[in-house]
């Protein structure tokens, strides 16, 4: 539960307090900090490879994420090694700030294994595999008014019973060029098999252009989004218990996985 | 081997009963001269030779005293003492009954007869801390709403968890580790709203005992304490009604006989009514763009007793709780109903089989549940977890000659968990998910103590426990011993020792470190095995300033084994697979308590200083699972230093007041010492996630804090009233709740320009007024 969460629950006492100023800046002493490599790839056919790069940082340092030009990363698969090359770069459709890359065109299929390691001048080695996954498609997007004109999105699909699924899910208004209207992810632990259905409230107009994205992602990616989540939450949290960020990369912190998904726009009318 | 100690227990309690000193015993009853009720834990002291003991359940007490003129002193907190000579001879026994009058003065609850400290000294509990609603209502409370545990944790050795908060933390145990019974059953979660209220209406509780060690042989099922609450009685002399308006909640009790001196009753109900002026902001704020509705929220609790004196040695009672925290939001789109509360009822028949043995058979039932349900337009979801109890207990008391005052008794608990029910569908049935576990569990306990006086000087209390559970074709058993001894150094000073064995056999659910009222309840099952802690307690009395004063020293060491926790990011709400998300570790903990008390004169209050370290280690066969990387690590309540500073000052006849101050360590915290950016997909914006290393190694500011209060009695025509008015937090300190680390950004450049440490306070200065009435 999110702080704001928790003050919806306490809303009506602290609806007392209103205007008293209960928040107050303070310093904290850090204790010193070792900072590890943090990396960040998402394979998707068709595009090149492009892997980001960069260090943690203690917490009040400063805000801009320290790269590590001295870092080498090779993607590997079936034997075949391929040096990226350090040239960090904005991708400005994606937003992505990568610091490595190749030219060379991602074309692995469902179920190729692709390795990553990382070295850097430090001694420091990061290493991380990801299987391609096949997209799930969307059999249904629909909506639904109430009394006052709004409506709920529907996004419906069928899920595979064989195998153990996670999905990320995503809906967005106009573009991609910010951030989600909605977002979250699931296991398919207690719809294993069956139709499932991601839904909103009452949130949409007529005219609203929406677009809607279904991730079919890897336990690790699931395990990294869950923890990466939960660190979150417990910086704000008076309930929370600290989380350890689960990365599916082995000596740093990351994520390497690859993007499987299938995005529909439409319309609300 | 086990039935084996348990058998030799009892040919040890049969073996010493022969074994007479040169005493003999003096016994009878302590009432109330006003309704008879019989005062529990009233003390009858013998002021020559130091000795006292306190009265049992029914009122009743036995003094075992060699041949000699003595003069017998009852007394009870709020009553005028009362005191009678006898000479005890070895004739026939004698019976000395009291009748005590409630304390005169216009402010009686201020008066508190000293003769419990003397009690107290010769007593062979220790680690019990006894309080009754009249003292707390006297103390400043938060939103003016007296609460007894909140009271409680201005002893010594015992914590809150958190600002404004009633759950206990009772020598470095969890709140799941408290055995908190109302009238003999179990209540699983005592508290309202996140825990700032205790679900205690104080008009309906009679009196409250805290164990924070030397736990005696009839208690178990926890290990840190045992909170044992006793219902009102209800007035059998006549019809009466004693209530109190308040600033967030009111409450109205009422009693009397049904049938004099055979039947009586009291009824007692409390509820906030918060809900009545946010809904009125609600209305008013209809239609205006951007405002969010504030949710309904509100709480009750419902007390009943019904007392019928079958004759002259059968009482049964029936009584009953019921309390709910509902919690609501409804509108054209979005529908939530969040509830909460605990249940109780219980039927008990007391007994007397002749002067010296006396027995109380209770069935009881006890359940705790929260419901989440939540619509929207054809779906619908609904989370219930939810924990039932039915219990079969009895209890014997049996007074022996040559100062034996024996209990043996036993209880068989089965235990229904509901846990993550979780049920989803939609209006026209195209999809629906049902999931969630129910489990059972039998608990039981025998057990047999014997409260031994071997002298004026030296008593000893002992007893074993046999306990055990069953769930799922796996059972448990064990042994818990339980000792405790007092020795008189001198009239004025005694010596006191205590060891204590306790087992747990169901759990609570919960890595929020509050009481949340999502809490689960589990039961010990094939792979999670049950909690046991052992405690030793040594402890000096010394009464002083001709007996106004007493000083208390209590030094305790307490380890605990199969303490449980969860691994990071644990599922624990929808979850068919609970169990797996467990951990299991050791606890240590250790301190030292000393507490010096005046309760006599005008002016009369406590000073309370605990030192003490709490401690967990969780080192698992998968290190990936490991808390804090499998080392020890303090606990979030783990406090080094805790003062309190009671004093209470009778000005007049009409006007009391009260000032409570506390200090303590701060909490222990876990803060992230680094962070990394992680920008995710396209269509995410990048956010910034934060590295925790060790477990709560940070500390929060110390927190202090005053609260005043003043009683002013007021003369009403009829019956008697009061105005209480409370400053919560008097100089209004913004105590540490929590702290977190903010990013400072530039949102129209969408750049992040660094980070800042922040820390947030609950409450600030809270004034209130309560009015209380009573009619009789």
């Amino acid at each position: 539960m999110k702080l704001k969460h928790t003050l919806f629950f306490l809303l009506p006492f602290i609806a007392a307090f209103y205007g008293c100023d209960m928040d107050k800046d303070i310093s904290i002493d850090l204790p010193s900090y070792n900072p590890q490599l943090v990396v960040e790839g998402y394979l998707e056919p068709g595009k090149p490879f492009r892997i980001a790069v960069q260090e943690s940082a203690s917490y009040f340092d400063a805000p801009t994420p320290p790269l590590v030009p001295d870092a080498e990363v090779v993607i590997t698969h079936n034997g075949r090694r391929i040096d990226l090359t350090y040239k960090p770069r904005l991708d400005n459709r994606t937003g992505f700030l990568y610091t490595h890359s190749s030219e060379e065109i991602m074309n692995g299929k469902p179920g190729d294994i692709y390795g990553l390691e990382v070295t850097d001048g430090k001694g420091r080695k990061v290493t991380g595999f990801t299987t391609i996954l096949p997209s799930v498609p969307i059999d249904t997007v629909e909506w639904r008014f109430n009394d006052e004109d709004e409506a709920l999105l529907l996004t419906s699909f069928q899920d595979d019973a064989n195998t153990e699924n996670y999905y990320r899910y995503m809906t967005h208004r106009d573009s991609l060029t910010h951030d989600s209207d909605r977002e979250f992810f699931s296991s398919d632990k207690l719809n294993n098999g069956n139709v499932i259905t991601f839904g909103s409230n009452y949130r949409y107009e007529r005219g609203s252009n929406l677009i809607v994205t279904l991730f079919n992602i890897e336990k690790q990616y699931y395990d990294f989004l869950s923890s990466s989540d939960n660190a979150k939450d417990s910086n704000g949290n008076p309930f929370a218990q600290p989380s350890r960020i689960r990365s599916s990369v082995q000596g740093g912190l990351g994520i390497f996985t690859n993007l499987a998904y299938v995005r529909k726009t439409i319309v609300i009318k | 081997m086990r039935f084996y100690h348990l058998y030799s227990l009892f040919f040890l309690l049969l073996f010493t009963v022969p074994a007479l000193a040169q005493n003999f015993q003096v016994r009878g009853s302590v009432r109330d001269a006003n309704n008879g009720e019989p005062l529990i834990g009233a003390t009858v002291a013998v002021p020559e030779i130091g000795l006292g003991t306190s009265t049992n359940e029914e009122g009743f007490y036995t003094l075992s005293l060699p041949e000699g003129e003595y003069t017998l002193q009852a007394s009870y907190i709020g009553y005028s003492s009362f005191s009678r000579s006898t000479r005890v001879t070895g004739g026939a026994q004698q019976r000395i009954n009291f009748t005590l009058d409630p304390a005169e003065t216009e402010l009686k609850e201020v008066q508190i007869e000293a003769n419990s400290l003397r009690q107290k000294l010769n007593d062979t509990r220790m680690s019990v801390e006894s309080l009754s609603s009249r003292e707390a209502k006297l103390l400043p409370a938060l939103f003016g709403e007296v609460d007894l545990v909140k009271t409680l944790q201005l002893k010594p050795g015992v914590q809150s968890g958190g600002e404004g908060t009633s759950g206990m933390y009772v020598r470095g145990g969890g709140p799941d580790q408290n055995l908190v019974l109302v009238d003999d059953a179990v209540i699983y979660n005592p508290s309202h709203l996140f825990g700032f209220f205790s679900v205690f209406n104080p008009d309906a509780v009679k009196s409250v005992d805290l164990y924070k060690g030397g736990f005696p042989a009839q208690y178990g099922g926890r290990l840190s304490s045992v909170l044992d609450v006793k219902l009102n009685e209800g007035n059998n002399e006549r019809i009466g009604a004693t209530g109190g308006i308040g600033l967030i909640a009111s409450r109205l009790t009422v009693d009397g006989p049904i049938v004099k001196d055979k039947v009586n009753f009291i009824v007692s109900a409390r509820r906030t009514y918060v809900d009545v002026f946010t809904r009125q902001i609600n209305r008013l704020s209809e239609g205006k763009p951007d405002y969010d509705p504030i949710p309904d929220y509100y709480f009750y609790d419902l007390n009943g007793k019904l007392t019928y004196k079958v004759g002259k040695n059968d009482e049964l009672t029936l009584s009953g709780y019921l309390g709910r925290d509902i919690f609501g939001f409804n509108d054209d789109r979005f529908k939530f109903d969040f509830n909460w509360g605990n249940t109780m009822g219980t039927l008990r028949w007391r007994h007397k089989f002749n002067n010296s043995l006396y027995a109380t058979t209770s069935l009881y039932t006890t359940g705790y549940r929260y419901s989440i349900n939540n619509a929207i337009d054809v779906f619908s979801a609904k989370l219930t977890s939810a924990v039932q109890d039915y219990t079969f207990k009895t209890d014997f008391d049996l007074f022996v000659k040559g100062g034996h005052s024996i209990k043996f008794g036993a209880m068989a608990t089965r235990h229904h968990f509901t846990i993550g029910r979780l049920n989803f569908e939609t209006g026209d049935s195209t999809q629906s998910i049902s999931t969630g576990t129910n489990l059972a569990g039998t608990e039981f306990g025998v057990y047999a103590s014997d409260d031994y006086q071997v002298s004026a000087q030296l008593s000893l209390n002992y007893g074993l426990r046999f306990s055990g559970f069953n769930s799922g074709g796996k059972t448990y058993t064990a042994l818990e011993p339980r000792a405790a001894a007092k020795y008189n150094l001198s009239e004025s000073t005694s010596l006191k020792a205590s060891f204590a064995s306790m087992k747990q056999y169901v759990h609570l659910v919960s890595n929020s470190g509050a009481s949340l009222p999502t809490d689960i309840w589990y039961p010990s099952t094939e792979g999670v095995e049950p909690q046991r802690s052992q405690q030793v307690a040594v402890g000096f009395n010394k009464l002083f300033g001709r007996g106004k004063y007493m000083f208390t020293n209590e030094v305790y060491y307490k380890w605990m084994t199969n303490q449980l926790d969860f691994r990071d990011g644990a599922n624990l709400f929808v979850n068919d697979n609970l169990q797996d998300e467990f951990l299991f570790g050791i606890g240590k903990s250790y301190g030292n308590e000393i507490y010096l008390e005046k309760i006599k004169g005008k002016t009369t209050g406590w000073l309370g200083y605990t030192l003490s370290w709490t401690y967990r280690k969780f080192d698992s066969e998968n290190d990936l699972d490991d808390i804090n990387e499998g080392r020890w690590f303090p606990t979030r309540y783990d406090r080094r230093h805790d003062i309190s500073l009671v004093v209470l000052h009778q000005l007049n006849k009409r006007l009391s007041v009260t000032g409570a101050f506390v200090f303590g360590t701060g909490n222990a915290y876990s803060i992230p010492v680094a962070r990394f950016v992680f920008q995710d997909v396209e269509g995410e914006d990048p956010s910034v996630i934060p590295i925790y290393e060790d477990r709560n190694s940070f500390r929060l500011a110390p927190y202090h804090r005053l609260d005043l209060s003043a009683v002013l009695k007021l003369k009403p025509k009829r019956g008697e009233s009061d105005l209480t008015f409370s400053v919560y937090n008097v100089y209004n300190r913004r105590n540490p709740y929590f702290v977190y680390f903010e990013q400072v950004r530039d949102e129209e450049r969408r750049e992040t320009l660094g980070f800042q440490a922040k820390q947030v306070a609950l409450f600030p200065l809270v004034p209130s007024i309560t009015y209380n009435f009573r009619f009789k």
